[in-house]
Parts: C-alpha cells; structure tokens; sequence
C-alpha cells in the first residue's frame, strides 16, 4: 500500500504512485519548475486536481502602459502556507509571467502577464492543475491611503503639540517668561493648522453632505467643534492667552483612528462577500452551418443548438434535444443529488451536468434566464439602504442642547464677569461639548464584533445587522445545504464494497464518486486498481475491480448497489448529512430564547427526520421560493423579527425579505449578493458566534454611550460653571475618548467568556 | 534658553520631513497590506 504522491489518497500496490492521471500532472508541473521541496515542506495534502470549466477570455482587465495585463483571482482550496508558496512559484515560473503574488491572509492572487506569451487561460489552467480552483475577483476595494496620510500627520502633529503643551502648562505654576510662552503657542498653531485644515476635511465634508440632504449628521457637532477650537486657538495665540489646539489635535487623532477602524471592518466584509459571489462567465459551444464555435452565453438567441459535455455550467434555459447526462441544480432548487435527463427534459441556466454530452436547444437566454431574472428579483429586494446609527438619531437634539448650554452660559457670565470672561467660558462648554467620545462610541464596538465574527466564520455586511441580531426572536434554517452539508455523503456501506465503489470511481468527478473516495479516505481503504471502466451517465459505472467485473448503478431511493458477475450484491446507502454542529448550535440557540424553524421544498418525511436530528420541533416541508417568503411575511406581520440562513437561490426571496439574512458560502452567488452576511465555512457555528458578538456589541455600545452622554454632560455643566481651563480640556478629552476605546476593546473578550460558558 | 529658538523650528522641520516619508510611504502602498510580508519573507527562496 502507498499514498498518492501528490494528494496522499491511499492506493493499493506498490506500483501506483498516483491515484489519478490529474495528480501525476501536477507532480510534474511542480518538479518541472524545480520546486519538489513542497512536497516535503507542506502541512496539508491538495485536493485532487478536477479540469476548471468556464470561460476566462471576457475576464476584465488592467493594460499596463508596458502592454503587460493584470488582474486579481481568487484561489479556493489553499489549505496551508506551502500552498500559497507553491501556487506562487509555480506562476512566477510560468514563461510570460511578470509578476505574481498570492496572499497568505485572504488566498487572493494578483498577476501581471504578457499578452504576447501567455494568456489568463493558460494561467487558471496551471493553477486548476495543481488542485486549487481559480475565480475571477471583481474590482478591488482598495484601501484607503487618503485616510492613514491624514491619521499620520495628525498623530504626529498631536504627539509634538503635546510635548510643547506640558512646557506651557507647567509655566503656569513654576511661572514662564511672556516671550517664551508665545514662542511655544506660535509653535503649537504651526502644528495645529494642518490638523484643522486639512486631516479634520473628512469631518467638514461629511457634515456638508447631510447638511445639503437636509439631515443633521454626528459630523456636524465634531465640525463645529474644530472650527469653533482652532479660531480660538488663532484668536488665542495673537493675544497672548492659552487656546485649546492641544485639544483639538488630539480630538481629530481619535476620530479618525475611530474612522479607519471602521472602515477597515467594513472593507473586510465587502470583499469576502464579493470574493464569494464572484464566478466565471459562461460560455457555450454553438452549433453553426460548419460545425461548432465557441461564444459568451449573452450572445445566445432562442432556437440556437448548443453542446454541453461533463462539468459544464449550463448557459441557457432549454430542452434537451438529444444526450443523456445527469444535471444537478443544487444552485436553483437547493437538492443537491444529480437529476438524470434525457431527451425533452428542460434544463436551466446555471444547472451544472455532472456527466454526459447534451445537445439543446436554447429557448431563453441571457437576461431572460430564469437565474438572471431571480437574481434580478432579489437585487431589487435588497436595495435597503443605510440606516442612520444611534449617534447619528441623537445628533440633532444633541447640537441643540449644545447650543443652547452655550447660549445660557454666555449670558449669564456676561452679566457677571463681562465679555472676556463670557468668551472663555462659553467657549470651554462648546469645546467640551464635543462627542467625541459618543462619536466613536458605535463605530468602535461595531468594528470589534465584526472583526469577531469574521473571526469565527461570519462575514457581516455592516454594523446594521449586527445590532439588528438582538431584536431576532425566529431562527428559520434552511434544509440543504444549510443545515445538512448539501452534498451527498456515504452513510453506510461495507468496507468491501466501500474500496472496489471508489476504486471504480476513481477518476470521475461526478458528486457520488467524491462521496464514495471521501468515505474511503475516512476509514483509510487503500483505493484497488480499476480497468475497463465504462461510465454511462444517468445508469451508473462498471469495470474489473481484482479480475472481476463490478457493476456499480443506482439502487433505491438514496442506494446505490454494487453487483459482480456472479451476483454477488451489496448496498451503499447516500444521503444529505447534517452538519455535526447542527444539534449543538440548534440547542444553543433554542436556550437563548429564540424560536428554530426548519423551512424545506423537500417531502415532510425527509424533512421532519432531518428536524429530529438536530432537534427542531417546528418544520415547514414543501415550501418553494415563494413559500419560504410568505412564511417570513407571516411571522413578520406577526410582529416577529426573522433571521433566515440559507443558500440556493430558491431562498433568495425570503433571505432579502428577513430582518436578518445570512447566506451560506457554498451556496449560489446572488444569494451571497443579497444577504447581510455571509457564513464562510461548511457548519451553523458562526450564526451562533454572530448572536454572541451581537449582545457583546449592543453591551459595549450601551455602556460607551452612557458613558460618554455622562462625562458630555458633566463636562458641560462644570464649563458652564467656569471650572474647565485648557489644561483641564486636554486631559478629560483624551480620558472619555480613551474610556470608549477601552469600552470596545473588551467585545472579543466577553465573546470568548460566551463561548467557554 | 535662547537655543529653543533654535532647536524649536529645527525639531519641528526635522520631524516634518519624517511625516512627509510616512505620507510617502503610504501613497506607495506600503500601508495596504501588513498580513502577508512578514510571511512571506520565512519562504523566500
């Protein structure tokens, strides 16, 4: 017995060093450009390598003004650090190749070639060949450059102003020479004036922006703020007195830490949704006067012939003229066994055949498909828009009741002290006033518990569903794909039948032969030689399995049967397995109050077996697209808050109808586009984490917001008494907003607590 | 006392010019991506 050299699959005999013509290919190509040490170095075994269908020629992308092209793919499958190496490697060693790199972090490549030599097919052909699965990645989110430069300089100008501000404030006590204070509070404006002017714009801008819309916006109170500091600080400075620049640099540091923070989570999760939603275009194979050509599927008209083989995506709605395969349409209808048909059937865009060769003719194409209009149907659905954050609702009676403390101030210490006086104090209480802290209080905790979340597998679209999480009081699941793995899995069978079943279907790529060689790589079955094997799409496989002839063909519903010659027989039984975590996170969740629905098209029987498993006692079978969708209606009409979890397209409707909908990864790319979150590995457990670090944001957030309408409000009441100077200014400021960072920081610990409990 | 007449716009200019090498810096890109380097330098070959 032997391992696969490439893929570590057991194999029988010591002759064999591959298990499949797929594995010996990449051996060769990653000897070939002298990398054989992967081999020795890696922690984990690629998947075996299966031919990448669909086409690469209309992928968009950058000229460089050399004639070179770039673009970004996403690689799926990398599983340790010496994948990303090898895959990178093997590409920068590909002839015509200038540049290429592979992410540790995120498995994104970017790849600059010449046209001339080489071409993005040839590219994710060498990268399909070694096991991974190259995918186009749409438009980058770049980062944002703009921001670091202004956080940069004003952390550098708040850092020094600082130092000259100790000096200013402990002349106050050990007394300073006039001339001397001056000199450091002309230094201190030199420092300030490009933190004012220029690193606090994206404050002046976002407060301009909803003014203009007619809205009052937490920009306009920090706006005001700045404005009203540094024309004192100007003010202050020419006359001799001490301003509150120090104050102020340091405001516009921690608000725009805050705002960076906040857009880096949210950056993040637009990218993982956009890295699963995106895939090849389709092609078709066209049947024309002088045989066949390939075209984009948009350029497909009802009445073409098309020709489909293995693997293939389906590129248009149609019927079967002649052929017959197996289609699975696991994307539009969520089952995920194959279908067989033949000719007559109808077929879908985006259905996938398994097997077979197909000619058919086309009927709706391109944006008449039945895919292309759900997918539409949802993109309409799902236009939600941004809604305002708590600080943002409060923004208005807040600016208001600022005002109106400053105006009282002032007139009362005009009638007291007079106008110098009433100056300094009114300006303390509109500094003050300032929310920074209340600012950063939502962003802050949001960006932690995203971060938290994509942590353990949940990729929230914005901090909205997040906070929306604690209003949830239905879980509705999914069936396929969901709470099941949604693709078939062995459930029982001989181990001898188990070893010659996957030594027949070991170089086929339909979803039972996977099933068949993942089972016998769980109960380490080395993998028989297999000859003569014959695959008949729709009836099954056969071939001499240790010089006898095996028949391997579908039995009863969810069997298949294995028989010999001489009659020997023996059955292996497939099903829809429930992910492991299914019972554990369903119980999780019922303890926490919330009520968990399974909602399925399948027969009540299936569904209800399913329901048991895991513990649910609420089952809705029989339910289609449109089903799925009224049954969230109800229940919202109800006055319930509903989060759905689902994947094919079939729960689109309903996941953008949910108060909360999550997709799961695996599934269909319009579902993933609609959703608020994605789940982006194969189990239940971050929907569960995503409750948790919901109730740890909402608690962060809570705490910081009190806390900070505290200290605003204590603040403005002992400036309005007169006891706030500069030097109290400078340290309180920094305290409050410090409070609130500190508030944020401890979400991913009470998450952790959550978990351990 | 008279040399922070001095030393004052000096340190200022001084500490300007590393502002100016950081915003530099991170026009270049160097900011937009601080996963993958430190990884990749262990499998340089």
């Amino acid at each position: 017995m032997s391992a696969c050299l490439h893929c570590g699959t057991a194999v029988e005999g010591e002759t064999e060093a591959f298990c499949c013509p797929g594995c010996a290919m990449a051996y060769e190509i990653i000897r070939g450009v002298g990398l054989s040490r992967y081999y020795a170095e890696r922690e984990a075994c690629p998947p075996r390598p299966e031919p990448a269908s669909g086409s690469w020629d209309s992928i968009p992308l950058e000229t460089g003004p050399d004639g070179s092209v770039a673009t970004r793919l996403v690689i799926d499958n990398l599983r340790c650090a010496s994948c990303v190496w090898v895959t990178e490697a093997v590409l920068q060693r590909t002839p015509g190749v200038l540049g290429a790199t592979v992410s540790y972090a995120t498995g994104r490549a970017s790849l600059r070639w010449d046209p001339a030599h080489t071409s993005l097919a040839v590219l994710a052909g060498r990268i399909a060949a070694l096991g991974y699965r190259p995918r186009p990645l749409g438009a980058a989110a770049t980062p944002d450059r703009d921001l670091t430069v202004r956080l940069g300089v004003a952390a550098f100008a708040a850092m020094n102003i600082m130092l000259l501000a100790i000096s200013v404030y402990a002349g106050w006590w050990d007394g300073m020479e006039p001339r001397w204070a001056a000199v450091f509070r002309w230094a201190t404006l030199v420092l300030a004036t490009p933190v004012a002017l220029w690193c606090a714009q994206p404050f002046f801008a976002g407060a301009i922006a909803a003014l203009r819309q007619g809205r009052i916006h937490m920009d306009l109170p920090i706006a005001l703020a700045v404005a009203l500091l540094y024309g004192h600080g100007v003010l202050a400075t020419l006359s001799g007195f001490d301003g509150y620049l120090d104050s102020l640099a340091m405001l516009v540091t921690l608000l725009l830490a805050g705002r960076m923070l906040e857009g880096r989570g949210r950056r993040h999760a637009a990218e993982a949704a956009l890295a699963l939603a995106s895939s090849l275009p389709a092609t078709a194979r066209r049947e024309t006067a002088d045989g066949l050509e390939t075209v984009p599927a948009g350029e497909l008209r009802a009445g073409d012939r098309i020709d489909l083989g293995s693997g293939e995506e389906i590129p248009a709605d149609g019927v079967v003229l002649e052929g017959v395969g197996e289609v699975r349409m696991a994307l539009l209808t969520g089952e995920s066994a194959p279908v067989a048909i033949g000719p007559g059937s109808q077929v879908v865009a985006g259905a996938i055949v398994e097997i077979g060769a197909l000619t058919v003719a086309v009927e709706q194409a391109g944006d008449d498909t039945l895919l292309r209009r759900m997918a539409r149907q949802l993109g309409v659905a799902a236009d939600r828009g941004l809604a305002p954050t708590l600080a943002d609702r409060i923004a208005p009676r807040f600016t208001l009741a600022t005002l109106l403390a400053a105006a009282v101030t002032a007139l009362v210490w005009w009638r007291i002290g007079g106008g110098a006086v009433a100056l300094a104090h009114t300006v303390a209480v509109l500094v003050v006033a300032c929310p920074c802290a209340l600012a950063l209080s939502q962003p802050l905790a949001a960006a932690a518990a995203l971060g938290a979340t994509a942590r353990r597998g949940l990729m929230l679209r914005s901090a909205e569903p997040l906070l929306a999480l604690g209003e949830i009081d239905i879980v509705a699941l999914d069936k396929t794909g969901t709470v099941t793995g949604g693709t078939p899995t062995v459930i029982s069978g001989a181990d001898d039948a188990i070893r010659i079943a996957a030594g027949l279907e070991r170089y086929s790529a339909h979803p039972i032969a996977r099933a068949l060689l993942a089972e016998a790589a769980a109960r380490r079955i080395p993998l028989p030689a297999a000859h003569e094997v014959v695959e008949v799409p729709g009836h099954g496989i056969s071939g001499m399995v240790d010089a006898r002839h095996w028949t391997l063909g579908a039995g009863e519903s969810g069997e298949i049967c294995l028989a010999d010659d001489r009659g020997d027989r023996s059955i292996i039984r497939l099903g829809d397995r429930i992910r492991d975590d299914a019972p554990r996170i369903v119980a999780a969740l019922q303890s926490r109050g919330l009520r968990v629905a399974l909602l399925t098209g399948d027969h009540a029987e299936v569904a209800s077996a399913v329901a048991v498993q895991c513990g649910i006692t609420e089952v809705v079978a029989r339910c289609g697209p449109e089903g799925k969708a009224e049954w969230v209606r109800a229940r919202q009409a109800e006055g319930h808050q509903v989060l759905l979890a689902g994947d094919g397209i079939n729960d689109g409707p309903a996941l953008a109808l949910a108060d909360v909908g999550i997709a799961m990864g695996s599934g269909a790319a319009a579902t993933v586009l609609v959703a608020d979150g994605v789940v982006g590995y194969p189990a239940l457990g971050p929907v569960l984490a995503g409750f948790r670090a919901s109730d740890a944001a909402r608690c962060a957030i809570g705490r910081n917001q009190r806390r900070s309408i505290g200290y605003n409000v204590l603040a403005v009441l002992a400036a309005a008494l007169g006891l706030v100077n500069p030097l109290v200014a400078a340290v309180l400021m920094p305290l409050s907003s410090g409070m609130v960072i500190w508030g944020a920081t401890g979400v991913e610990r009470t998450v952790r607590q959550k978990e351990e409990r | 006392m008279n040399a922070v007449l001095i030393l004052l716009p000096v340190a200022i200019v001084l500490g300007a010019i590393f502002a100016a090498l950081f915003v530099k810096a991170t026009r270049d890109g160097q900011f937009d991506d601080l996963d993958d380097p430190p990884k990749r330098i262990l499998k340089d070959d």
